[in-house]
């Protein structure tokens, strides 16, 4: 039976070990004009908490939270929807449309997203393009597909008796949804809404091409310093703090979730 | 059942196919190149000549700037590839990591014939330039650009885009403007602030500068000449502008031998058949971009256009060139204060 986690322990490794390789890049002196790195230092950490890089972390931040919840807002009646309908037609229409952005590429639906929200297509009363909300725009639509799907899987899964007894009983609709169909589908809310918030914090093409180097995230940081500036030492020390970030933030809302994932 | 004849078949033609690509490799001079039109017009042009020549065949490597230089770095002493395009400022990095070999001149007779501004170190030469200046789309901006100073008119507010991966043109340009040059760069601090309102984008890749000008989005660009020059193939009328006050920024991308390759010979053959006059001209003609050979021929709509160097006096005059280690070392700098003071809100 133990074999059986070889494989997984393996995995595990090589994981281990480029996060180690990371951890010990993040370390070295950074040499301007070099590709070798120098001495061991603490230095990259100081560097990588000058204001603007911690503008960055941010607004990923603050991205990822608003990203969530308006994702969750946007795919709940979808999902609810797919799940409820007694029309195997709007199911299947529903399901459909909610499965298609997934055979376009991340690349290919935000260069779509560049033309909606610039002006040639729509003239929009306050800017959309390279600006926080063009991008918030961006996260939420490739965030939904997975939201929905999720909220879906909990939704279908509400004996739809608990309902109706709660109506036979005098409760008006909304009452019905706010006490019974809501707290019963909080399995779903809850897992959906954390992978949302940690794919949103390690968002990379969405913030790169809507946000036009005027939004930055966490990601692009990283690449700007290793892959433009060359600065391999201080793109690992900002991946590190990233990651430490996200683990603690993650935690966090792990633990205010509670048991009640699915 | 299974045959052991069909199954020795199998594993033969298993191991031919495993094997075949290495033993290929083996033979022939690879390349690493940027992709799309720089490795099919280095192939169309370069490689299938130097087959034609040497009877050997050549393989590319493509990929971005930094990752065929972390690729290389990796690889140091058994390199992955033979001989390596790239800028001028970065092969900078090659040389100071050990990755580049010294090139031994005498096998390069028509290294005779460049400009001496493409002889960048012992160790890497230009294979064509181009400049880094502004361009625009007269459709949709109604006055002249004529000169880089005419960026920070008002009326063009909102309405540039210039990379954020390498500032340095930028930089330079309102370094000189304030009596400064790339050394000096802090005298042009203030004049790079007062455009900060005037920026709409800031572009990451050559297809994102491309698209910007294509949409309308960022309709005046410090721009690759280059991608100006095939954007008006495409039928997108934009002007490139050789401005008046201050020369366009030169780059120039460059060839070098990779340190530990065994094919030295082969590489030496292949940059003395890139760099002679008739592979020069064709060049010109594929890529647009300027000859760095002062003999090659350049086509009538080419001539005089920025970025076209076509004598000695032309790449004394018409371009500024800036000192490639200063370069590399400053840039990380550079990108650091831009951000803080020019991209951040």
């Amino acid at each position: 039976m133990k074999l059986l986690l070889l494989p997984a322990l393996a995995v595990l490794a090589v994981f281990a070990a480029a996060l180690t390789a990371l951890f010990r890049w993040s370390l070295l002196e950074f040499v301007p004009g070099s590709l070798a790195p120098g001495a061991y230092t603490l230095a990259n950490f100081k560097g990588v908490v000058a204001p603007q890089y911690l503008h960055a972390v941010w607004d990923t931040v603050i991205l990822a939270a608003l990203t969530t919840v308006l994702t969750l807002a946007a795919s709940y009646p979808v999902a609810y929807a797919l799940a409820r309908t007694p029309s195997r037609r709007v199911r299947s229409a529903l399901l459909v449309l909610t499965l298609a952005p997934f055979f376009t590429g991340a690349i290919v639906r935000t260069y779509a997203w560049v033309l909606v929200l610039g002006n040639t297509v729509i003239t929009w009363p306050v800017p959309m393009l390279f600006t926080e909300r063009g991008v918030l725009v961006g996260l939420i639509h490739f965030s939904m597909p997975t939201m929905i799907l999720i909220l879906a899987a909990a939704l279908s899964h509400i004996d739809p008796a608990y309902e109706r007894a709660a109506a036979s009983l005098g409760a008006r609709p909304v009452r019905v949804f706010w006490r019974v169909t809501l707290p019963l589908s909080m399995p779903g809310i809850v897992s959906g809404g954390l992978i949302v918030f940690a794919w949103t914090l390690s968002a990379f093409p969405t913030p790169e091409l809507l946000g036009g180097g005027k939004v930055k995230m966490i990601a692009n940081v990283v690449k700007d310093l290793g892959l433009d500036s060359f600065n391999w030492p201080g793109a690992a020390a900002f991946a590190m703090l990233a990651l430490a970030l996200t683990l603690a933030l993650l935690a966090g809302a792990g633990r205010l979730a509670g048991g009640r994932v699915t | 059942m299974r045959s052991p004849a069909l199954t020795s078949l199998a594993g033969a033609l298993l191991a031919v196919a495993l094997l075949a690509p290495a033993a290929h490799a083996q033979n022939a001079l690879v390349v690493s190149v940027w992709g799309g039109n720089w490795k099919d017009t280095v192939e169309k042009v370069l490689g299938k000549a130097f087959t034609a020549k040497t009877g050997m065949p050549v393989e590319f490597e493509v990929g971005g700037t930094i990752d065929r230089l972390a690729k290389a770095r990796v690889a140091k002493g058994s390199p992955l590839v033979d001989l390596n395009f790239t800028t001028t400022h970065v092969a900078r990095l090659y040389i100071s990591d050990g990755l580049y070999e010294k090139l031994d001149m005498a096998k390069i007779p028509n290294a005779k014939e460049i400009a001496k501004e493409a002889v960048r170190s012992d160790y890497h030469l230009g294979s064509w330039s181009y400049v880094y200046t502004v361009v625009y789309r007269p459709d949709l901006v109604k006055e002249d650009i004529t000169k880089w100073s005419d960026l920070w008119k008002p009326s063009l507010k909102g309405k540039i885009a210039m990379p954020d991966f390498d500032p340095s043109h930028i930089i330079t340009i309102a370094a000189l403007m304030e009596g400064g040059n790339e050394v000096t760069w802090q005298r042009g601090e203030g004049k790079l602030k007062a455009l900060k309102d005037s920026i709409a984008a800031f572009y990451s890749t050559d297809a994102q500068s491309q698209d910007l000008m294509k949409t309308g989005q960022a309709p005046v660009q410090v721009m690759l000449s280059v991608n100006a020059y095939h954007l008006q193939e495409q039928g997108i009328q934009v002007k490139v502008v050789q401005p008046s006050d201050y020369p366009g920024i030169v780059g120039i991308d460059t060839m070098a031998i990779m340190a530990g390759t065994k094919k030295s010979a082969a590489a030496h053959q292949f940059i003395d058949l890139a760099l002679s006059k008739d592979i020069q001209s064709e060049l010109v003609k594929a890529l647009r971009a300027g000859p760095v050979n002062l003999g090659a021929s350049v086509p009538a709509n080419l001539k005089g256009q920025p970025g076209i160097f076509a004598s000695a006096a032309e790449w004394k005059d018409r371009g500024y060139i800036m000192n490639d280690e200063a370069r590399a070392k400053n840039l990380p700098g550079w990108r650091e204060w831009f951000t803080a003071n020019i991209v951040k809100k």
